[in-house]
C-alpha cells in the first residue's frame, strides 16, 4: 500500500523537522557561554507545545542510480495533544493519501479504496527504517550530556562545536555534534554517530529561516546518509502558520474530506 | 449350503476374471484409467507428506534447533529487549527434563541492512560462536571461502544470492547498520570470507557472523545471547519435550505463556531470535520456548492446502473415471444380455448376476490401484533421484537437494477404499440393470 511504504519516508522527516533547532530567544553572549543554556534554548525553539503548527513539507530524495523522487505533504501537528495530520499533495499518484497519528494510533488513509488503515507507531517503527527518536521530539539537554565544546568555523559563521553524549542507551544516536551559532543558538548542523563511534548522517541547516511566533523555523534541511553514500535529502517548509486548526483537523472525516 | 454358497461366489469371481480377460483391450482401457488416477494422487499425497518433514528439518538447520528458549527483558523506560543473561538455570533445567538434544545452539540475530559501495540489502546476521557450534560447520555448504577465516573477529558469511545482490567479492568489506537491542544505531565493519550456494527464499537468513561481535554490535554483553535452540535427533515428540522443559522452566524462573500458536506470524523467520513479543512488565528475564511447529503454521496450511488439493483431484478424476466406467459397464451389459439370459435361465440367481459384475468392478479397480501404486512408487524413485542441488529455489521443500515423498500409511488407506467404493458405484447401476432382466426376454434380445 503506497500510503504504508511513504509513511515512514515522511514521518522521518517530519521527525526531522521536530528535532530541527529552531531559534527564539538569544541568551546573553558572554567570553564563557553557558552550552547547557544555549542548547536548552535550542530544545525551546523547536517546541510547539503551546500552539498549533502546520506547513506544506517538500521532500526530494535521492539515490545513486535512481531517478529524484519527490515528495509534497501538507502537515498539522497539535503537539499538546500529541496529534498529527499530514496529507499527501505530491506526487500526483498519490495525491490525497493521508496519515492520523493520535497518542500511539495511526490510521492511514487510501483515496481509492476509500479505507482507513489502523497501526501503532511500534508497528511503523518495526516495519520501517525509522528510527524511535525520529518519532518523537529530541531533547538535547534531557538526552545528553555534554562531552566537549569547541569553536569553529562553519562557512562564514563562528560557531560552537559541541559533542554531546547520550545520556541513556535509548536514544537513537549515542553521539550528536552539533554546530551552534555562536551570535544566536542557531543550529546549523547536525552530525549524529553510531554506538560504535561511526558518522551515520549529516544534517544541514542553511541559515534561511521563517519567522513565526517568535521563533526562527529553518527553511530548508538537507540530510545525508554518511553510510549510504550518495543518499540525500532536501526538505524544504513553506506555509508556515501557527494559527490555530479546528479540532475536526485531527480526525478521520478530515482526511476523507481532504482527500477529495 | 455355506459351502454352496462360497463355491458359487468363487466360481463367480473366476467368471468375472474371464469376463475381464475376454475383454483385454477394455479391461487395460479403464484399468488403465484408474491407475492414471491413483498415480496423480499417490504423487501429490506423497509429496504433501514429505513437504511438512523436509521444511521442518531444513528450517531446523537453518535455525539450529527444533526447541527455542529465548529471553525478554524490559528496561527501566518499559522498553523490551531480547537476550538471556545468565543461562544457569536454564541450562538446569534442560538436564533435568533429559531432553535426548544432539546439541545446543546459543545465538544472537542482528538484523538491519548490509551496504558495500552504493547496494545495500535488507539481512539478519545470526551470531554463532563457531568454536561450539560444529554442527553448522558440519552442515553448512561453502562455495567461496573457508570457515577457518571465520577467526576473523569481523568475518561474515553471506549466500550467494546476497553477495550477487551487493556485487560484493570474498575479501570485501561492508558496513552492518542495526539497532542495539534497546534502539540506539549502530555501524559495524564486516569482511565477507565465505559464501553459501542459494536456499531460495531464505537466503537472506543464512549469513553468519562470530557471536561475540554480534553481541557487540546489539550492545550486549560477552557470555549473553538471545536465543538457545535445542537440536532433537528427531521431528519426533519435539512438542512433548518443549511442555517438559515449559513445566519445569516455569517452577523454576519466570515464563511467558505457552500458546502453541505461531509467535511470529507464521513463516515469520525472524522470530526464531529474539522474540520479544510481550504483554505486561515484569522484572529479570523472561522466557519464552517454542517449538519448530509452533512457528511453521503456515507451511502446515500449505500442507493442508495441498492435501485438500489432491482430494479435489480425486473426486474430480474419479468422478470422470466412473462415468467411464458406468458407460462401458452399460454397453458390456448390452453386449452380454443374451449370455445374461442364458445365465439366469440355468439358475443363475439375480443377485449373483448383480455379484458378477460387481466384483468384475472391484478387481478392475484392484488391477488399476495396483498399477497405479507401482507407477507411482517408479515415479516418485525416479524423481527423488534427480539432485537438484542446495542451491535450488525449491532447497526448503528438498531433503538434502532431492525430492522425497512419504505417503502417510492411512491417507493411502483411505484413498483405496474412496476408489473401491467409487467404482463400485459406478458399476452398481448396470449390475443392477443386468440382474433385473428376465431370462426369457433377455434370450429374445437381438443385437
Amino acid at each position: 500500500m503506497g500510503v504504508l511504504k511513504n509513511a515512514s519516508v515522511v514521518l522521518i522527516t517530519l521527525a526531522a523537522l521536530c528535532a530541527a533547532p529552531l531559534w527564539a530567544d538569544t541568551p546573553p553572549a558572554t567570553d564563557t557561554p553557558n552550552f547547557t543554556a544555549i542548547l536548552n534554548a535550542v530544545d525551546g525553539n523547536g517546541d510547539f507545545a503551546k500552539q498549533d503548527y502546520s506547513a506544506v513539507l517538500t521532500i526530494v530524495t535521492q539515490k545513486p542510480n535512481e531517478k529524484d523522487t519527490l515528495l509534497q505533504v501538507k502537515l498539522f501537528r497539535r503537539d499538546l495533544h500529541d496529534q498529527m495530520v499530514w496529507i499527501m499533495q505530491k506526487p500526483e499518484a498519490q495525491k490525497g493519501q493521508g496519515f492520523l497519528k493520535v497518542d500511539e494510533n495511526i490510521w492511514m488513509y487510501d483515496p481509492e479504496s476509500g479505507k482507513f488503515s489502523h497501526s501503532t507507531m511500534k508497528e511503523q517503527i518495526q516495519d520501517s527504517k525509522a528510527k524511535s527518536s525520529d518519532l518523537k521530539r529530541t531533547s538535547y539537554v534531557n538526552d545528553y550530556d555534554i562531552a566537549t565544546t569547541a569553536e569553529g568555523m562553519l562557512g562564514k559563521y563562528p560557531v560552537w562545536v559541541i559533542t554531546l553524549k547520550a545520556k541513556n542507551d535509548e536514544v537513537s544516536y549515542q553521539s550528536v555534534r552539533l554546530s551552534i551559532r555562536k551570535d544566536k543558538p542557531l543550529v546549523l548542523k547536525e552530525e549524529d554517530f553510531s554506538v560504535s563511534a561511526r558518522l551515520m548522517r549529516t544534517v544541514i541547516f542553511p541559515p534561511t529561516y521563517i519567522e513565526i511566533a517568535g521563533k526562527s523555523v529553518p527553511s530548508q534541511t538537507l540530510i545525508t546518509d554518511e553510510l549510504n553514500k550518495g543518499e540525500k535529502s532536501a526538505m524544504t517548509i513553506s506555509d508556515v502558520s501557527v494559527a490555530t486548526l479546528p479540532d475536526s483537523t485531527f480526525s478521520k472525516a478530515f482526511l476523507n474530506q481532504s482527500s477529495k | 449350503m455355506a459351502r454352496t454358497s462360497e463355491g458359487s461366489t468363487a466360481a463367480i469371481a473366476v467368471m468375472a476374471l474371464k469376463n475381464l480377460n475376454r475383454q483385454k483391450k477394455r479391461s487395460i482401457l479403464l484399468g488403465g484409467a484408474i491407475a492414471f488416477g491413483v498415480l496423480i494422487i499417490m504423487v501429490i499425497d506423497g509429496f504433501a507428506g514429505a513437504f511438512m518433514q523436509n521444511v521442518s528439518e531444513n528450517v531446523a538447520d537453518i535455525a539450529a534447533g527444533h526447541i527455542f528458549v529465548s529471553g525478554s527483558v524490559q528496561s527501566d523506560s518499559g522498553k523490551t529487549f531480547s537476550v538471556i543473561r545468565d543461562d544457569s538455570i536454564l541450562t538446569q533445567v534442560i538436564k533435568d527434563t533429559r531432553i535426548p538434544s544432539l546439541f545446543i545452539s546459543k545465538r544472537s540475530v542482528a538484523r538491519g541492512t548490509i551496504i558495500f559501495e552504493s547496494k545495500q540489502a535488507q539481512i539478519s546476521v545470526q551470531g554463532v560462536d563457531f568454536s561450539s557450534e560444529h554442527y553448522l560447520t558440519s552442515r553448512l555448504i561453502i562455495s567461496q571461502g573457508s570457515f577457518a577465516a571465520m577467526s576473523n573477529p569481523q568475518g561474515l558469511i553471506l549466500s550467494e544470492q546476497t553477495a550477487r545482490k551487493l556485487n560484493v567479492q570474498v575479501g570485501d568489506r561492508l558496513i552492518l547498520q542495526l539497532t542495539t537491542v534497546t534502539g540506539q544505531q549502530n555501524v559495524g565493519d564486516m569482511t565477507l570470507v565465505a559464501t553459501t550456494p542459494d536456499t531460495g527464499f531464505v537466503s537472506d537468513l543464512s549469513a553468519y557472523a562470530n557471536l561475540s561481535y554480534v553481541n557487540e554490535l546489539l550492545n550486549l554483553e560477552a557470555g549473553e545471547y538471545q536465543t538457545l535452540g535445542i537440536y532433537l535427533p528427531s521431528l519426533s515428540g519435539m512438542d512433548r519435550y518443549a511442555d517438559a522443559l515449559y513445566a519445569e522452566l516455569k517452577t523454576k524462573a519466570n515464563v511467558k505463556e505457552r500458546t502453541k500458536t505461531s509467535a511470529v506470524g507464521g513463516f515469520g523467520m525472524g522470530g526464531f531470535f529474539g522474540d520479544t513479543a510481550s504483554v505486561g512488565t515484569w522484572t529479570g528475564v523472561r522466557y519464552s520456548v517454542t517449538t519448530l511447529d509452533d512457528m511453521l503454521s503456515s507451511v502446515k496450511q500449505i500442507v493442508g492446502v495441498l492435501n485438500s488439493v489432491s482430494f479435489g483431484i480425486l473426486v474430480v478424476l474419479f468422478v470422470i473415471i466412473m462415468v467411464g466406467i458406468l458407460n462401458t459397464f452399460r454397453m458390456t451389459m448390452f453386449e452380454r444380455i443374451r449370455e445374461i439370459g442364458t445365465m439366469r435361465a440355468i439358475g443363475m440367481q439375480r443377485g449373483q448376476v448383480r455379484n458378477l459384475f460387481l466384483l468384475e468392478a472391484l478387481f478392475l479397480a484392484i488391477a488399476g490401484m495396483l498399477v497405479g501404486i507401482a507407477l507411482a512408487a517408479l515415479v516418485m524413485g525416479i524423481l527423488s533421484l534427480f539432485n537438484l542441488g542446495v542451491d535450488s529455489p525449491l532447497f526448503m521443500i528438498l531433503r538434502k537437494g532431492h525430492f522425497s515423498f512419504k505417503v502417510p500409511l492411512g491417507r493411502g488407506l483411505m484413498n483405496v477404499f474412496i476408489i473401491a467404493i467409487l467404482t463400485l458405484c459406478a458399476a452398481y447401476l448396470p449390475a443392477r440393470s443386468a440382474a433385473r432382466l428376465e431370462p426369457a426376454q433377455a434370450l429374445r434380445t437381438t443385437k
